[in-house]
């Protein structure tokens, strides 16, 4: 296969008008229809009983395969467990040769898509129908899913149309969608009438009887399992579930995640073989069904016994996560070139198939909002699964190259600094606006499409930091360091010097602890935890020096990489690890440490009235650290400041670390929405707690001249104080 | 056990036996096993507390939001009124406007129900109507109505529970354009997690889940879609003192 030009394939995605409409509209409408479906329930008490259920059966996964598998073999099914794809096959073939099978038909299942299975039939003379609608069409067409429950959202009625003229060879009319339903029931019955033998996957497999559920709206899969002679499943290793009753643990989440329903219009569970009536030899006859099992491994069980992997076993197949997932919104599912796509999909596509090398041509397209895991019925953090797997692939391939130079620019402040002037000084100076860089000439010049960059501060804000000491409180409450970050040193040097100015006024004493350096994310972002290491130890080592209660960032990445990763970087390391436990326990997110001073002193009482402002929830401030209320509290408190939400408060703004600058074509739709969605409010200035974020945002309402102002809390704190 | 069995399969086709005690229990009684996951689902599965009539309403306005059409009857007397009603309208193009024939009807239930049997014979007057298994299986192809039984129903998702270890019970609910189903209106629960414990007690083999709504599909432009290989119509009837 030629190498594949990913960039190439988004521009051309980002210009179907088509999927672009269906998409948007699909992103619009589903996290309302999801919460309808689950009206009255408690859905958290839901997906943990569910998560826990699954978890407990991953770790006894071999038991619960061998009872599946005694269970499917006491009731008269033939059992067989194939290591990998091509197994699978082999054994398909020999099934069919053994029954004289001519005619299969199937009912959608990801398995058989993951291990291309069509193939060993069509190879064999053995004709194969998909029968679900979608994959049917698409299947017409040689297109490959784009989405795993919705595999024709990519294309609309007309295109739909085409399919159906090229299979049925008659005009079929775009206009008319029943026809085409009805065309679709009468083309498929004969093949479900017809044929011999029956494939399907399995939505879960019950150990104690051996049952397996199928869940289905257009009920091909009842069709598939009641019609011909022999049926086949084929069913993965996760799929594995205890007992009848937990079934009810996949059926209350599945439906409503998937597809917004409370229920499909088909759950069937087939238990053994089943009596079949049919005509033999001239001759009606009542027979019990041949069923086969064949429980796929291709990967699942490697992934079972590692302690981060294993949580792949928590994933419903629901499709949840692309639903929401602000990439997958804009480019779909044919991108990420696999079976599976979105974020799950590159996860799966890692960890099955042998599918590394796969994975590592599309795992930066999870930005790792964390947008997917507040949705997930399993509660899967898949951006930090996605992360362990890029983390393994540089332990095998090594880094990309570029991180060469990268590398040591991260380890050493003054000369990143030094490179970053030269590079604005070249640039910048002629080309600034005010506090933007509006256009960049030559090879940079795509960086400024569709947003303004901030100009590099003349000051880094390390080099300021000083001088504000002499303003810290005679007998401070509590001593404090802080962590200044790439961005708010070099970028948004003013507004570091209004987080010191806060915190004093927050009677804490600031310290700048002149060593640190980056927090080390876009290094460990792309999986290379050696030089995070190197990084983190000193960082580490700089901010032991002194002796505070609290290390404070007002930059939520920064603040999630100091808290959370440092503590695992070192988890091999005893002497690391305590230090680096020392360290995570005195980090805190600025905001939400201000709040917190704030109520204890008196002043977090909601004003009203005054300039209209709006608040943009940045991924990590939000999900990665749960925090939502405080920075609004403090808006709300804040004299002569109005807060007004906007729409889609919490969907990312584009910018995602390095993402905004390698896929600028993703990155700028993303932008141009949130943008819309500030303009809206009529909102004078829009404040945010991140200063990637304030980059980009600030960038994009330059950009279209909206004369709106971007801020970091700070700012707007900082000018309140006398 | 199987060996011993053999022979007799041929000849007690129309029902199934999983082993020889349960045969002679059953020649004892005098009485044949019906080929369902569970001869009695009050007695074996219900146990206490978990069903009650209380839940369905909230099942059948749930079951209505899923695009089934839901009538509650007395007993089986109005059930059959409102069946011949139903089938009189499908005819006549009340539904949607379309005319949709009904000459050929599939029916099952019938042994283990005599209200039910008597129900289908009434029908033959009417309609061409098959029970044996064999005829259903032979006419599956060109029915338009097929009428079975449920077991209960479910609140939350609007569902009914249908026990369908028969290939005619399967044939006859899922070929036609329309299905019919009886379903006892004082057999319903809560939810899906009581419905999947029950279904536990009993489920040692066969063919049983859930049904909500007729067939449908969102696969074009993810605008809803009836009928797209099931049933287009799904009828409930839910009779108040049916057991």
């Amino acid at each position: 296969m030629a190498e594949r030009n990913i960039k190439e394939e988004i521009k051309a995605k980002l210009k179907d008008d088509v999927m672009q409409g269906a998409l948007s509209k699909f992103a619009e409408q589903y996290p309302g229809s999801r919460l309808k479906s689950y009206e009255g329930q408690d859905i958290d008490a839901l997906r943990n009983s569910f998560r826990d259920m699954k978890i407990d059966a991953v770790n006894h996964i071999e038991e619960l395969a061998d009872k599946f598998q005694a269970s499917v073999e006491k009731r008269g099914g033939v059992f067989y467990r194939a290591k990998d794809g091509d197994e699978v096959k082999r054994i398909l073939v020999e099934i069919c040769r053994e029954n004289n099978v001519h005619k299969v038909v199937k009912s959608k299942s990801m398995a058989s898509e993951e291990i291309h299975m069509n193939e060993c039939f069509t190879n064999n003379g053995i004709e194969v129908k998909e029968t679900d609608l979608g994959e049917w069409m698409i299947a017409i067409a040689g297109h490959k899913p784009s989405h795993m429950v919705m595999p024709a959202i990519h294309l609309n009625r007309y295109q739909c149309a085409e399919m159906f003229t090229q299979e049925l060879k008659e005009e079929v009319p775009g206009e008319n969608i029943p026809y085409m339903i009805q065309k679709a029931r009468e083309t498929l019955r004969e093949k479900f009438l017809a044929a011999d033998m029956g494939v399907t996957g399995a939505n879960f497999g019950i150990a104690e009887n051996g049952a397996i559920g199928l869940v289905t709206n257009e009920g091909n899969a009842r069709l598939v399992t009641t019609l011909p002679r022999i049926h086949v499943v084929l069913i993965g290793y996760e799929k594995l579930i205890p007992t009848v009753a937990d079934a009810a643990k996949v059926l209350r989440l599945l439906p409503r995640n998937g597809t917004c329903q409370r229920m499909t219009s088909y759950m069937t569970m087939v238990d053994g073989p089943t009596p079949v009536i049919y005509e033999k030899n001239g001759e009606w006859v009542e027979e019990d069904r041949k069923q086969y099992v064949i429980l796929m491994d291709n990967g699942r069980l490697e992934a079972a016994k590692d302690p981060i992997f294993k949580q792949v076993y928590q994933c419903v197949r629901c499709a949840s996560c692309l639903n929401v997932c602000p990439i997958w919104t804009k480019v779909g599912g044919h991108v990420y070139g696999h079976i599976y796509s979105g974020g799950i999909g590159a996860v799966l596509t890692g960890l099955l198939n042998n599918g590394l090398d796969d994975f590592a041509k599309f795992s930066d397209l999870c930005i790792g909002c964390r947008t997917c895991v507040t949705v997930c019925p399993g509660k899967m953090p898949i951006p930090d699964i996605i992360d362990e797997l890029r983390s393994r692939y540089i332990q095998k391939n090594g880094a990309p190259s570029m991180d060469g130079i990268f590398q040591s620019v991260m380890s050493d402040r003054s000369m990143m600094h030094t490179l970053l002037l030269k590079a604005a000084s070249l640039t910048s100076a002629p080309f600034t606006n005010g506090k933007f860089i509006r256009h960049l000439p030559l090879f940079f010049a795509n960086m400024t499409k569709g947003r303004s960059l901030p100009a590099i501060a003349p000051t880094p804000a390390r080099d300021r930091m000083e001088a504000l000491y002499r303003n810290n409180p005679k007998n401070p409450r509590y001593k404090v360091a802080y962590f200044s970050g790439c961005n708010m040193d070099f970028i948004f040097s003013d507004s570091s010097v209004n987080v010191v100015k806060v915190l004093q006024d927050a009677e804490c004493s600031v310290v700048y602890p002149m060593e640190q350096s980056c927090c080390g994310k876009p290094i460990l972002g792309v999986g290379d935890r050696e030089t995070g290491r190197k990084i983190a130890k000193k960082n580490i080592e700089a901010f032991e020096k002194y002796d505070v209660d609290y290390i404070i960032s007002a930059c939520p990445t920064c603040t999630e990489t100091l808290h959370e990763t440092y503590k695992k970087l070192f988890a091999n390391d005893p002497e690391w690890s305590r230090r680096a436990e020392a360290f995570c326990k005195k980090v805190r997110e600025f905001s939400s440490f201000v709040a917190e001073q704030y109520k204890r002193m008196g002043r977090l009482t909601p004003t009203s009235g005054g300039e209209k402002v709006t608040y943009h929830d940045s991924c990590h401030i939000k999900r990665g650290l749960g925090i939502s209320e405080e920075p609004r509290a403090l808006l709300k408190a804040a004299k002569g400041v109005e807060l007004v939400e906007m729409h889609n408060c919490d969907k990312c703004c584009g910018m995602a670390g390095s993402f905004g600058m390698k896929y600028q074509e993703v990155s700028i739709p993303m932008l141009e929405e949130k943008v819309k969605n500030i303009k809206d409010t009529g909102a004078t200035t829009a404040v945010v707690a991140c200063p990637a974020c304030m980059m980009q945002i600030g960038g994009g309402l330059d950009k279209a001249e909206t004369g709106i102002q971007t801020k970091h809390i700070a700012d707007i704190l900082a000018e309140r104080i006398k | 056990m199987e060996g011993v069995l053999l022979p007799f399969r041929g000849n007690i086709l129309k029902y199934e036996v999983t082993d020889v005690c349960d045969l002679l229990q059953a020649m004892c009684k005098g009485e044949l096993i019906v080929k369902k996951v569970c001869r009695d689902w009050p007695k074996e599965a219900f146990g206490s507390g978990l069903v009650d009539e209380c839940y369905y309403d909230e099942f059948e306005k749930n079951a209505t939001t899923a695009a089934a059409k839901v009538f509650k009857v007395k007993d089986f007397a109005e059930g059959e009124v409102k069946l011949q009603e139903i089938l009189k309208n499908l005819a006549a193009g009340k539904y949607d406007d379309k005319v949709l024939p009904t000459k050929e009807i599939l029916a099952v239930g019938g042994e283990e129900r005599p209200e039910l049997k008597a129900i289908y014979d009434n029908l033959g007057k009417d309609y061409t109507v098959f029970t044996d298994k064999f005829d259903i299986a032979k006419h599956k192809a060109s029915a338009e109505v097929g009428i079975s039984v449920a077991e209960f129903c479910i609140a939350e998702s609007g569902s009914i529970v249908v026990d369908n270890k028969s290939y005619e019970a399967r044939v006859t609910s899922m070929l036609p354009y329309t299905n019919i189903v009886f379903v006892p209106a004082k057999y319903a629960v809560k939810d899906m997690s009581v419905a999947c414990e029950i279904i536990g007690k009993v489920f040692k083999d066969g063919y049983c889940g859930f049904v909500t709504g007729p067939s449908r599909t969102a696969d074009i432009e993810r605008v809803l879609s009836l009928g797209v290989h099931g049933p287009n119509y799904l009828f409930i009837i839910a009779v108040e003192d049916m057991k």
